[in-house]
């Protein structure tokens, strides 16, 4: 087998945390009296408010912040967002939806074999970080892409990354070095 | 009357300037040819500052020739240099009480983990650099006491001296996550490498703190085992572990443990095999972690996956629990009985489909040429179907886990932009009367 033959790895994009503003101060009294499927954070100054159709969860702050988790795309992401502000914007208050822009981007990818960690380890040594009694994964950074990969033994790799583009070109890069490492038949 | 007036106060003027010698004047006497002293004769004169004051000073006898002046004008201190109260109290040559602390801390450490002189300057000398980081300067002191473990422990990784986190957080009663985080931003900051954990010196160091090798009140004789049989025995076996995917991404204290149980067992099973797992570890003077029964099973489990090809053993019916008393033996042929009872994931397919099939010569043809040569042809049937791929435990028995179904196609297509309608967005408005409800249910708080 070849690191140069194509294989087509599948990346399941498991989480999409995007943020937006709404430019005017938010009554966070009145969003939880008046708005279903809320949870009201006194204490910390919070709201959560969570969307069924796109499976989403945001934290609307009074300053008229809101950060949107739980999509699993980026088009997802900004069809909750709006819905999101469409609501606010019934509730009374003069939303405009501006800044929208995704923060964190959280894939699954599976390799079809196993991997030698303290191997992979000592082949990579600046970018990667293996603390077994810590963590049983190996941590990968790259920093052009500011993304972290965590990578297991049993051949799964855990990617975050500012945006989809880069969790790709993350695992294309992670590719050939986790096939140098990979378990051989003893 | 007047004019002598004004040239006796044009006098004055020079005079008083005169008076006000400065540095000028010193420089221009001394640009003013070789002068000598007129005590001695000699013409070595110096400038010399004492106390901050310029003189004029014959180097053979001590004379001072000329002296700047006692006191200054305010026109003068205009010109004069301000020193700060930082410099001129030496304040910044000094190390504050915290670094003091944090140093005599480092050297108590190495000296209680008898470590060498050299681990010691190396520790202060990372010390000294992180307590500098805003990130370690200005944090609580529990945190300033993990940073003394952290550049300890960073040492000896360095210098490949096995110390795991686990010591280092019971010697200081830290809490581990609290270690885990300063260690990791440690790293960060200062930019350090650190090599693997090597198990093979952690294996001997651990076993030094077994209290096994003599016979004592709590040891009785036939306990007692001689330690460089232990120890290299215990490092075969933990060799055998990181072969099988035992020991990567796992905690490698309790497999330490559990391989020195077994290789204590192993070396006089007669009186041994009734004793458990923790009454060994209580003999021993070592705690028990709970990991380490876990890795116990797996490693018997692994045992036992060899002892099966082993062309005598397969008689005798060997179980988990005897067969540690052939621990011997399996280490001592471990490359080849590992190769003949696992196998890749593809080759399983393949043998087990041959299995199907009741024919002998296409195992043969399907498994690996490596395996060929072991078995002979009678066995190979039950080789192959007892025959399991070499993967980590956590592949063989997954636990059961929620995955959310892929999108549908009618998702993909979701570009964000489409338009909302009012009815998707009343669903998480309330209406007026269960506002009215929950403004009476909040009434009761």
């Amino acid at each position: 087998m070849d690191a140069d033959s194509d294989v087509a790895l599948d990346i399941l994009i498991t989480n999409v945390v995007c943020v937006f503003r709404t430019r005017c101060h938010l009554n966070l009294r009145k969003i939880a009296l008046e708005g279903a499927n809320v949870i009201y954070k006194r204490d910390v100054g919070k709201v959560l408010m969570k969307l069924r159709k796109p499976r989403i969860t945001a934290t609307i702050w009074s300053s008229g912040k809101v950060i949107c988790t739980g999509a699993t795309s980026e088009e997802e992401a900004k069809f909750g967002a709006r819905r999101l502000a469409r609501t606010l914007q019934k509730l009374g208050f003069q939303v405009i939806f501006t800044d929208f822009k995704v923060v964190n981007v959280l894939a699954v990818c599976n390799m079809p074999f196993e991997i030698r960690l303290p191997e992979f380890t000592k082949n990579n040594r600046p970018h990667a970080s293996y603390e077994p009694e810590l963590h049983p994964a190996v941590c990968y950074r790259i920093k052009p892409l500011r993304a972290t990969l965590q990578i297991f033994s049993t051949g799964s790799i855990t990617v975050t990354g500012p945006n989809v583009k880069a969790v790709a070109s993350a695992v294309e890069q992670i590719y050939p070095f986790v096939f140098e490492s990979r378990k051989e038949i003893l | 009357m007047l004019k002598l007036c004004t040239v006796h106060f044009f006098f004055l003027n020079i005079l008083i300037k005169s008076l006000n010698l400065s540095q000028f004047d010193l420089q221009v006497f001394k640009m003013s040819g070789q002068r000598k002293c007129p005590d001695c004769g000699s013409s070595e004169i110096v400038e010399d500052a004492h106390y901050a004051q310029n003189q004029l000073v014959c180097a053979d006898c001590g004379f001072i020739l000329t002296e700047g002046l006692l006191t200054t004008t305010f026109q003068d201190e205009e010109h004069l240099q301000e020193v700060t109260y930082s410099r001129s109290t030496g304040q910044n040559e000094q190390l504050s009480r915290c670094k003091l602390r944090g140093i005599k801390r480092v050297q108590d450490l190495c000296k209680v983990l008898y470590l060498p002189a050299v681990f010691e300057d190396t520790a202060l000398s990372y010390f000294q650099r992180a307590i500098e980081h805003p990130s370690f300067h200005l944090v609580s002191l529990e945190k300033k006491e993990i940073l003394v473990g952290c550049c300890v422990f960073v040492t000896c990784r360095q210098h490949n001296w096995p110390l795991t986190m686990g010591t280092i957080c019971s010697l200081l009663y830290a809490d581990k996550e609290l270690f885990a985080s300063v260690y990791l931003c440690v790293l960060k900051e200062l930019e350090l490498d650190v090599p693997a954990l090597s198990l093979t010196d952690l294996v001997k160091t651990h076993l030094n703190s077994f209290k096994l090798f003599q016979s004592s009140a709590s040891v009785p004789a036939k306990f007692a085992e001689d330690k460089e049989k232990m120890v290299a025995r215990t490092i075969q076996i933990v060799e055998l572990a990181s072969e099988t995917w035992l020991v990567t991404g796992r905690h490698p204290i309790p497999i330490v443990t559990a391989a020195a149980y077994l290789a204590w067992q192993s070396l006089q099973p007669v009186g041994r095999l009734t004793c458990t797992f923790a009454r060994f570890c209580k003999m021993a003077g070592t705690d028990l972690p709970p990991p380490a029964h876990l890795r116990l099973k797996e490693l018997n489990d692994i045992l036992l996956r060899m002892a099966s090809q082993l062309a005598w053993l397969r008689v005798l019916n060997v179980d988990k629990k005897t067969v540690v008393k052939h621990i011997g033996d399996l280490l001592q042929h471990r490359h080849f009985l590992l190769r003949s009872s696992f196998s890749s994931g593809d080759t399983e397919d393949q043998s087990a489909t041959a299995v199907g099939d009741g024919s002998v010569s296409s195992p043969q043809a399907a498994g690996c040429s490596a395996q060929a040569e072991g078995c002979h042809p009678g066995g190979k049937q039950k080789c192959s179907s007892v025959r399991r791929p070499l993967l980590p435990p956590c592949l063989i028995n997954p636990r059961k886990r929620l995955r959310t179904a892929a999108l549908s196609p009618s998702d993909q297509a979701i570009t964000g932009d489409e338009a909302i309608s009012d009815s998707e967005i009343e669903q998480y408005l309330r209406s007026q009367e269960e506002m009215q409800e929950f403004s009476k249910a909040q009434a009761w708080h």
